[in-house]
This record gives C-alpha cells, structure tokens and sequence, in this order.
C-alpha cells in the first residue's frame, strides 16, 4: 500500500502493482480489465418481459474511473449489477460477454461467480444505514468478507480491518462502534472499506453520494480519488448527479432505454455533447457558472421497455429526430476523440475512420 | 422497595458518556423500580437455592425428623411442621433448590430448541419451515398440561425412574425438564421466526449474502444478534413457565419424591389434608415461595422488554 499522500507516479505504479496480485488462475495477464460486449438482461414481470439492457458494450482500463448517468430506469443499475450477476430473481443475462481479465464471467455458475464478487468487483451500496447490520461492530462487518472469502482468522481479519478504517480515514479504534454511533459520512466511509476488503480490481458505487449532504459528498468523492490513486482501484460510478462524474471519472457512458447514447472521456461529452439526449441532460442541470435560468425540462416520458419503439428509442422525445430515426435504431459511431454516438445525426459515413469495437 | 441504588442513567447524565453509549441493559432494568423488585426477589431465592444447608441445616427426611407431628409454627420450628415431624422452613427452603433448577434448565432446553428452530424455520422458509411450523402449532393447540402429564409417564415408562444421576441430577428431574422443553418451545420459536422473517429482508442480509456468506454463518452472526433481545425477554417469561409447571406436575404426583420442591410440599400437603385440618403453615410458605418467583420473573420480564424494545421505549 503507497502512502496516502503518495506522489503523482504512485498512480502509476499502483495501477501496474495491482496487475502483480494474484490474478485468477484463467486470467490473460494481457487481457484489458474490463470488457462488455453486447450485454443484454431481461427481467420477467406478470404483463411481460422488459428489456432492461440491451446491446451495452463498453471497456475499462486498470486505474479507469467509468461513470455511467442517465434517467430512474435506464439500465444503470441492472448493468452494473448484471456484471456480477447480482440481478432480482426475475432478472437474467440474455446475451453478451462480461470479460473481466479476458475470462467471460457471463456464464459462471453461482459457486464459480463466488470467486469474483468482492475478490475481484465489489460494490458500494447506497444507504449504508440499512446494509450494516445494526447490532453488529463496524470492525467486524468489515472483517466478515476477508474471513468468509479468504479464510483468515478473525484475529487477522481484524487487524486488517482497523487497517482499512485508517485507510477510509476513520481512526482504528471506532471499529468498536456500533453502525448508529457512525454519522452518515462515516457509514459511507465505513461501506467503502468492507467494499475494500478483499483488494478487489474494480468497485461499483451504485450512487454512494446519494442521501449525504453536499460537504460529506465532496468529502467522500475525495476518498474514492484517493483510493483509486493510491491502491490502483478502478471505479465504476452510477449517478444521477452529473457533478459527480465531472469530478471523479475518467469517463462516461450516457445511457437512455437500456442503451448507450454516447460515450467517451468525460471532458469531451460533457464540454461538446454529441447525442441530442447528452445535450438535453446536460441543459437540464444547474450550472454554477451560466446566469440564472429556467433549467429545461426534457419533455415526455422515457419508453415502456416491454415493447420499446423500433428505432431510435429516444426519437419520440428528440428534437431533432429525422424520419428515419423511428423506423431504424442507430448503430454506434466511433470518433476520433475516443467519443462513440449512438444516433442518426452523424452517418457512419460522414465520421473518418471508425475503429472497430475493442 | 424503596429507591433504586443504582443511579438513574439515561437522562441527560448520559450525554457526558464517550461516543453517547447508553448504559449497559442491566443498569437500565435495575434502574426501573419493576426491574429492581424482580432482581432482587431473584437473587434471594438464587441464594436459598445455593446454600440450603447453611442457612437451615441439612435436609431432614422422615429418618431425620425431630418436631412434633403438625404443629404450628413455633420458636423453635418458625413455619411449623409437617406430618412426619420436619421443619416446614427447612422444607421450603430445601425445594428452591429443585424449583430453580428444574425452572432453569428447562428454559436452557426451550430457549435452544425454539431459538434454533424459530431462526431456521425463518431463514430457511419452504417446505421446512411449513413442517416446522404445523409441528409448533400442534404444541401450541394441545392443552400444554395435559400433554405434559401424558409425556411425562412415557418418558418415565422409557428411561426408568432409577436413581441414575446425570451430572448430579436424578433422571426424574431430568424427565420433567424434557418434557417442559417439548411443550413449551413452540411459542418462543413462533416469535424467534416472525423477527426472522422481517430481517430476513433488510438489506445487510443481502449485503452479507453477495459477500459470499452462507445461510448459516448469516443465521449465526446476522441474525442471532438482533434476536438476541427478543431471545433473553422471552427466557423470563419461559422460566416462570417452567416453574409453574414443574410445581403442577409435582403436585399431581408427577415429582421425584426424594428431591422436595415447591410442588411436591404442595402435593404432600394436600395429601395430608392439611388444608382441611387447618394447618396452612404446610402449604403458605410453598405457595408464597411460586407466586413470589414467578411474579419477579415477570416484574424483570417487563423491564426488559421496556428497556430492550425501543417502541415502547418510545411510549415512555
């Protein structure tokens, strides 16, 4: 572990140091990260099946921070979860490849998924009120997944336990505290180490900053910052709060229906949106620095996802839908800024060359 | 009772405390007047129970007996005599020993057996929590007593009435102690199951199962905690149960005749016709010593509930 105020290398360096951790016996060393291809989940309700997910394909690289925005039910969650097969019992992976390390995770079993969740991906929730167990000390929540996954003994495991409280920035000794003697920034912070337990390769945050007020938000995107830097974590945040993103992630995956609208360095989708709904996102939140305005609303509802419309599945709320865009859904488009557009507004063919999906 | 020794925390005393800890549970009882009465009949009768001989001598028995038949209470004899001529206090006092002790293994026995069905059959669900269940409420729905006295003679008929000891308990003993445990776990196992159920819900279950904890580790170290309270409260009330019926059971000639508890002098009494000649001395004290322990139990049952059930704690 590099010190905390570890110099601006150490990223670097811990990024390629995670690589030298025991990887899973069928990892490609080579392989990126994270791979998804494709992914497409299905959950089962009474009036039909609805497709949560469909065709989501990104990639992360060591160290990445990847945030995924979009509107209540656009698929953020069930990606993130799907990942790890954590989906509601209505819920399956119809297709695609989650290839983390090269190996496809999609058709493990539970027993062989046991071996990546929390060793490999783990999660933040949100409202860590209600995901720690009340009667129990946070030292020992904390100490649970490092005795139930890598088998150390409970002496061990709460040794690194005070060690991981320091490392979220809680002194070691408030581990004998109970969850309700925590304030709610504590709570948080204490999440974030049980989701450290087990040096995993990748966190998912499922909107840790939700819930907290704004100074203790900034607080804990500060110690995500940090961690990522120091322990060669990379990150993959779901939120509505775009400010979030601006500040922690590398980059950012827009997602509308069940499908990507555009992704790309956070710096270039959020200075020239390209997709008409990263636009209207974008002018619907409140900007510190522009003069005082009505904030746009984005009229209409997002689609019934059990029988989304066939083309673009944002076209009956676009601005600048074209006839087109009702009959075929658009295919992605990769540009040479590393940014890549699901919509008709740019022709594959117009865009120079269109690098092949990783 | 007057004032409680212990001062009163929990007021704004409390806030002083590092970290805004609330006072340990056995400080908040002993701070309610219910939950100090009860605590303090308890320890004397736990006392009685430990040191008989040092406080009235050895237990005297037909052989040993020097009173005069059925006498009233006298200087020498301060709670009167039985019909063989023993001392009614030295009795009395000898049977705590046996009251307490059947009262609190069979709550060890009920509390275990109810306690680890009630969370399984929570935790579990399905076809073994139907089962469990139908099991329960077919010893919920039979008149406890009756089934009682009827399980204590098969049991009785299958492990003899020797004078075999187990750990220095005469196997009668240990056969009303089963059969308190048999009839009476269901209820703690109802409650134990309902709490389950609604943790079963809560999200660090989830949390713990995504881990990768299995059902029984969570069971032991999720769930078991926060039924903890639940679990104590209820020990209470059980021992109280269990007292009152061991004493029936004695009393109906169900007892170990060599082992004089509450019951048992009851029995004896009744046997005598002490009632009807007017020697109440044989029975008061015995029956004084049930109401008095059953009613402590209850007194602290109810403290702890106030302390330990945070609606009620809400009401105050």
């Amino acid at each position: 572990m590099t010190t905390p105020d570890g110099v601006a290398s150490a990223a670097a360096l811990a990024v390629r140091d995670r690589r030298r951790w025991p990887l899973p016996k069928l990892a490609d060393p080579t392989a990126p990260l994270l791979v998804v291809e494709d992914l497409a989940v299905r959950f089962r309700i009474p009036s039909g099946t609805v497709k949560a997910v469909d065709g989501v394909s990104f990639r992360m690289d060591d160290g990445e921070a990847l945030g995924i925005v979009g509107e209540s039910g656009c698929g953020k969650t069930t990606t993130a979860l799907s990942l790890v097969h954590l989906l509601p019992a209505n819920g399956t992976i119809k297709s695609g490849r989650v290839a983390l390390f090269g190996i496809d995770l999609v058709p493990k079993t539970e027993q062989q998924m046991a071996r990546y969740r929390w060793r490999e991906i783990s999660l933040v929730f949100q409202g860590a009120m209600n995901a720690l167990n009340p009667v129990r000390r946070i030292r020992d929540l904390i100490a649970e997944p490092i005795e139930v996954r890598l088998g150390q003994s409970q002496d061990a495991a709460r040794q690194r336990a005070g060690e991981l409280l320091e490392l979220v920035g809680i002194p070691a000794q408030r581990g004998t505290a109970y969850p309700h003697e925590l304030s709610g920034g504590m709570r948080q912070r204490a999440m974030i180490a049980i989701a450290l337990a087990c040096d995993p390769a990748i966190v998912i945050g499922d909107e840790p900053t939700t819930a907290l007020d704004v100074m203790v938000q900034a607080q804990i995107l500060q110690l995500l910052e940090r961690l990522r830097r120091d322990l060669g974590l990379s990150l993959i945040l779901i939120t509505h709060d775009l400010s979030v993103i601006a500040e922690t992630c590398d980059r950012v995956m827009v997602m509308y229906a069940g499908r990507v609208a555009e992704e790309g360095p956070v710096r270039r989708v959020f200075m020239a949106p390209r997709h008409p709904y990263t636009q209207k996102l974008l002018s619907a939140f409140p900007n510190i620095r522009a003069d005082r305005r009505t904030l746009e609303v984005i009229p209409g509802m997002p689609p019934d996802l059990r029988t989304p419309p066939p083309g673009c599945r944002f076209a009956p709320r676009c601005p600048a839908a074209l006839p087109v865009c009702v009959e075929i859904a658009p295919s992605e488009v990769r540009f040479a800024d590393g940014v890549r557009v699901a919509c008709h507004l740019y022709p594959a063919s117009d865009v120079a060359p269109v690098e092949p999906q990783p | 009772m007057t004032a409680p020794a212990v001062p009163a925390d929990g007021g704004p005393g409390a806030v002083a405390r590092p970290a805004g800890r609330k006072p340990s549970v056995l400080r908040q009882v002993l701070a309610r007047p219910d939950g100090m009465a009860g605590f303090v009949i308890l320890v004397v009768f736990t006392v009685l129970a430990l040191v008989p001989t040092l406080l009235v001598g050895p237990l005297q028995t037909a052989v040993t007996a020097t009173g005069p038949r059925l006498a009233p209470p006298s200087i020498g004899y301060p709670l009167g005599t039985d019909e063989l001529g023993r001392s009614i206090l030295n009795l009395t006092v000898h049977a705590t020993r046996v009251s307490m002790v059947i009262g609190f293994l069979a709550t060890i026995v009920t509390v275990l057996i109810g306690a680890v069905l009630g969370i399984m059959s929570g935790f579990v669900g399905g076809r073994f929590d139907a089962v469990t269940m139908r099991i329960a409420d077919f010893f919920l729905v039979i008149p406890t007593f009756v089934l009682a006295i009827i399980l204590t003679a098969i049991i009785r008929d299958v492990v003899g009435t020797g004078s075999t000891e187990i750990l220095g308990i005469r196997l009668s003993l240990i056969t009303i102690v089963i059969v308190i445990g048999i009839t009476s776990w269901s209820s703690t196992a109802r409650i134990i199951r309902s709490q389950t159920l609604s943790l079963k819900e809560r999200a660090f279950v989830d949390r713990a199962r995504v881990i990768g904890a299995g059902g029984g580790h969570i069971m032991r170290r999720h769930v078991l905690p926060n039924v903890t309270n639940l679990i104590v409260a209820n020990a209470v009330l059980v021992f109280a149960g269990a007292i009152l019926t061991e004493t029936t059971l004695a009393f109906v000639g169900l007892g170990d005749p060599f082992q004089p508890s509450w019951g048992q002098i009851l029995d004896a009494a009744r046997q005598v016709g002490a009632p009807s000649l007017g020697a109440w001395w044989y029975f008061v004290p015995a029956g004084v010593c049930i109401v008095l322990v059953v009613f402590a139990f209850t007194l602290l049952g109810n403290a702890l509930d106030a302390v330990l059930n945070p609606k009620l704690q809400a009401r105050r």
